[in-house]
């Protein structure tokens, strides 16, 4: 990764936890000191090498993962903000690129029933709960969205 | 990747499809801690594929499902 690509990459990620969403281009290029299309053509740059996803414009952030920019099913309560994830796994990665405890709400795929947890000192309160990951790991980035 | 209460949910949602691979929230916290915790650091750099590798063997989650190939 360039070095250049590595700065907006930062500031990106910086920018999606003061703002507590995804920035726009134009926010990070003001705050790298590039020009816009900079930025947008790092941000491709970026996905290419699986550091974000983009939306199909390629103009917005859809992932940066942990942190979703659209609504998901997967919602975070931690350093006094509620996120998006993009799945269970990154509902917990949340909370671990903060490095806080927090509070995760999703529901369960098969009936609908609301399921929580917390995460105190880098353990989940409900530790019993089930993960399951139905892409095998060698192709997770062939759809990561579905993934 | 979704959280379930339990294998009998897991199995109703599958409905019939090949399931994937199962493991406790306290597994999955473990290895969200492993693999997000650096992602906000100043001094962050991509993961190679090794490294990603290394947290998953790490972590005994190893075997064809969890190779990254």
């Amino acid at each position: 990764m360039e070095s250049p690509d590595l700065a907006v990459r930062q500031r990106t990620y910086g920018l999606f936890v003061d703002l507590g969403r995804a920035p726009l281009a134009g926010e990070v290029a003001v705050a790298c000191g590039v020009s816009e299309s900079a930025v947008l053509a790092s941000w491709a740059r970026l996905q290419d090498q699986h550091a974000l996803l983009l939306d199909p414009s390629g103009s917005r952030i859809r992932m940066a993962n942990p942190f979703s920019a659209v609504p998901t099913p997967h919602r975070v309560h931690a350093a006094g903000r509620w996120w998006y994830a993009n799945c269970a796994w990154d509902a917990f990665g949340i909370c671990a690129a903060l490095g806080v405890d927090g509070e995760i709400e999703t529901t369960c795929p098969d009936c609908g029933e609301p399921i929580g947890t917390g995460v105190r000192n880098r353990r989940p309160t409900e530790p019993d709960l089930l993960f399951h990951c139905l892409v095998p790991a060698a192709i997770w980035w062939n759809d990561i969205a579905f993934t | 990747m979704n959280l379930f209460r339990s294998e009998e949910h897991i199995g109703r949602w599958l409905d019939g499809r090949a399931p994937g691979a199962t493991i406790t929230a306290g597994k999955l916290c473990d290895l969200a801690h492993a693999w997000w915790g650096d992602r906000l650091s100043p001094e962050w750099k991509p993961h190679p594929r090794e490294q990603n590798q290394a947290i998953l063997d790490g972590l005994g989650l190893v075997g064809e499902f969890w190779h990254l190939g």
